[in-house]
């Protein structure tokens, strides 16, 4: 997982690199980072270009990364999903919850547009 | 007429890696394994003998088909060298070709026939030659033409099967306008929706058409079977799940809370069949294969039922040797033997079946007592016969289905249809034993004897 804030749309938006796979070993690691990063920015974007396979684990501590996300009056989107991980959210019903773009840049720019409007 | 159908391994092999723990011949097609349809056409063609030649292992099949007698039909199994061409394979089945006209099935790939139409004529007339080809295989005719018949159009065509992309769509194709075509598993009392044995279908669970449902299905509460879905046997669906446009294959567990759709779901294998991506689900409670280990349950029913066998010797062995020869030197006692269908497929069980005359006294009390069945009752601590279970199916080469198809097939002394009071035969009978034998238990099993042993007499 690798994390760095993108402040090109005029708000800090945390960009987290999900990499191979997230699993029961590794939810609890994300959950538990994401409330660190909540202090540096409100909104997210997942990339899951790199992302080969994720349980439901890591489905619902990446469920758990939206809702704390919301909390604080932000977002959360995913960007690049593979086919693979696209099937388990598909399957989980997980994608009606976040947006899903096809990846990192159009997902910024979706956050621009909410910016200007 | 007989058929010859050649398939090589290479053919199939990628729905070997798709599919893998089932033969590729026997991957269901809406719920018919896929020989079958072959196996079907073959028949309404008129062909009376179908040799399988593959230069893979056909073990599985040969174990499925057996010798045909379940169709009517001869089936006789052959192996053949990858290089061979049609040519080769033919005249190394020169003998099985001898003499009559022989329809050549060729390749992987699936007709699309129609069971109403008359075809056995038609093959008759039509001339010899290939009739008709795809990419990845053709059918053809060898042999005499009737010389006053003529050719006419042919009323079926092929698809070919190459990927699980076309695999699925053919599901679909069929269930959305060509399940009438064929014969297809389970009861439909209505267009479009086939339903199995033993399926528990809640209140609040919804079902739309068009449907296949396997035998053994289980839809949990407020699960929904969105139009074009095929759901095989041995299936669990949880609550609130939906499936659409999805096959799930045999011994499949759908987890709660989901949603399949446009998906091939087998086991813990979950398929999109658009991009050919299949993921392995790690997680038992979303997606799960089901094995079917009753060895235990099977064990320990067996024991009860002999001990109960045995109790009934005991009670019955004195009333036996007293009415049983005073019957028989009045000639109300008639013995026959039949065989039946064992549990074991392809095994075959002999039985004395035993009638009484109840027309007077010691008769009627012969038959209360149930000393027809007595000698069953030792069949029973042999192992051969459960104490309740099915009622033996007699071997009925004409049979299309035998009950070694039906999960928990045992026959048995006496019948959970006798306990329930149901007549003999018929396919109501068929639903009784069969959710008694899924669904009972040894005490369970017991009661229904006692119950069995009132209803004869009753």
């Amino acid at each position: 997982m690798i994390f760095h804030l993108d402040t090109s749309t005029g708000q800090s938006v945390g960009i987290v690199t999900l990499k191979n796979r997230i699993d029961a070993s590794n939810s609890s690691e994300l959950q538990k980072v994401f409330t660190q990063w909540l202090q540096q920015a409100s909104v997210f974007i997942f990339d899951c270009k790199e992302l080969d396979f994720i349980d439901s684990s890591g489905l619902g501590a990446i469920v758990s990364c939206l809702r704390k996300a919301l909390e604080q009056h932000g977002d959360l989107k995913l960007a690049a999903l593979g086919p693979k991980v696209s099937m388990i959210f598909e399957l989980t019903k997980a994608k009606k919850l976040f947006s899903i773009f096809s990846d990192a840049t159009e997902a910024l720019q979706s956050f621009s547009t909410v910016g200007t409007k | 007429m007989k058929t010859l159908i050649v398939i090589r391994e290479q053919e199939y092999a990628w729905l070997r890696d798709m599919l893998p723990g089932v033969h590729p011949l026997l991957v269901p097609v809406c719920n018919k394994p896929f020989i079958e349809f072959f196996i079907d056409f073959s028949i309404f063609t008129g062909s009376k003998a179908i040799r399988i030649i593959s230069d893979g292992l056909l073990g599985e099949v040969e174990r499925y088909c057996e010798n045909g007698s379940r169709w009517g039909v001869e089936i006789s199994y052959g192996s053949m060298q990858p290089a061979d061409e049609l040519p080769t394979v033919i005249d190394k089945n020169r003998r099985f070709c001898l003499e009559e006209r022989v329809l050549i099935i060729k390749g992987f790939l699936f007709i699309h026939y129609d069971k109403k139409r008359d075809y056995t004529t038609l093959f008759a007339s039509l001339p010899s030659g290939e009739l008709l080809s795809c990419c990845h295989g053709s059918i053809t005719l060898t042999g005499t033409v009737k010389p006053e018949s003529s050719s006419a159009d042919i009323p079926f065509s092929l698809t070919a099967l190459d990927t699980v992309g076309k695999y699925y769509s053919l599901c679909m194709e069929i269930l959305r306008s060509e399940l009438t075509n064929y014969v297809i598993p389970g009861y439909s009392s209505e267009a479009d929706c086939y339903i199995g044995r033993n399926v528990v279908i809640p209140k609040s669970a919804e079902i739309k058409k068009p449907v296949i449902i396997g035998n053994n299905v289980q839809l949990l509460a407020n699960t929904v079977i969105d139009t074009n879905s095929v759901i095989g046997n041995n299936v669990i669906v949880d609550r609130e799940s939906i499936i659409s446009g999805s096959i799930v294959m045999d011994n499949t567990y759908i987890g709660e809370h989901l949603e399949v759709k446009n998906k091939i779901a087998a086991g813990n294998l979950l398929i999109d069949p658009e991009s050919g991506t299949s993921i392995v689900m790690e997680d038992p409670h979303l997606l799960t294969g089901m094995t079917q280990s009753r060895a235990a349950g099977t064990l320990l029913r067996r024991m009860v039922h002999a001990l109960a066998a045995t109790f009934m010797i005991l009670v019955l062995l004195w009333p036996y040797l007293l009415l049983r020869p005073v019957l028989g030197l009045q000639g109300k006692w008639k013995r026959v033997r039949e065989t039946y269908y064992n549990d074991l497929p392809g095994k075959t069980v002999t039985l004395t079946k035993t009638t009484i005359d109840s027309d007077e006294p010691l008769g009627q009390l012969a038959k209360t007592l149930s000393l027809d069945r007595f000698t069953l009752l030792f069949r029973v601590l042999s192992g051969k016969l459960a104490l309740i279970g099915y009622h033996p199916v007699p071997i009925n080469p004409a049979l299309r289905i035998i009950p070694n198809n039906t999960t928990g097939y045992t026959p048995a002394v006496f019948s959970y249809a006798e306990a329930e009071d149901w007549p003999e035969i018929g396919i109501d009978t068929e639903i009784v034993e069969h959710y008694y034998a899924v669904h009972g238990n040894p005490l369970k099993d017991i009661a229904m004897t006692q119950k069995a042993l009132f209803n004869r007499n009753h």
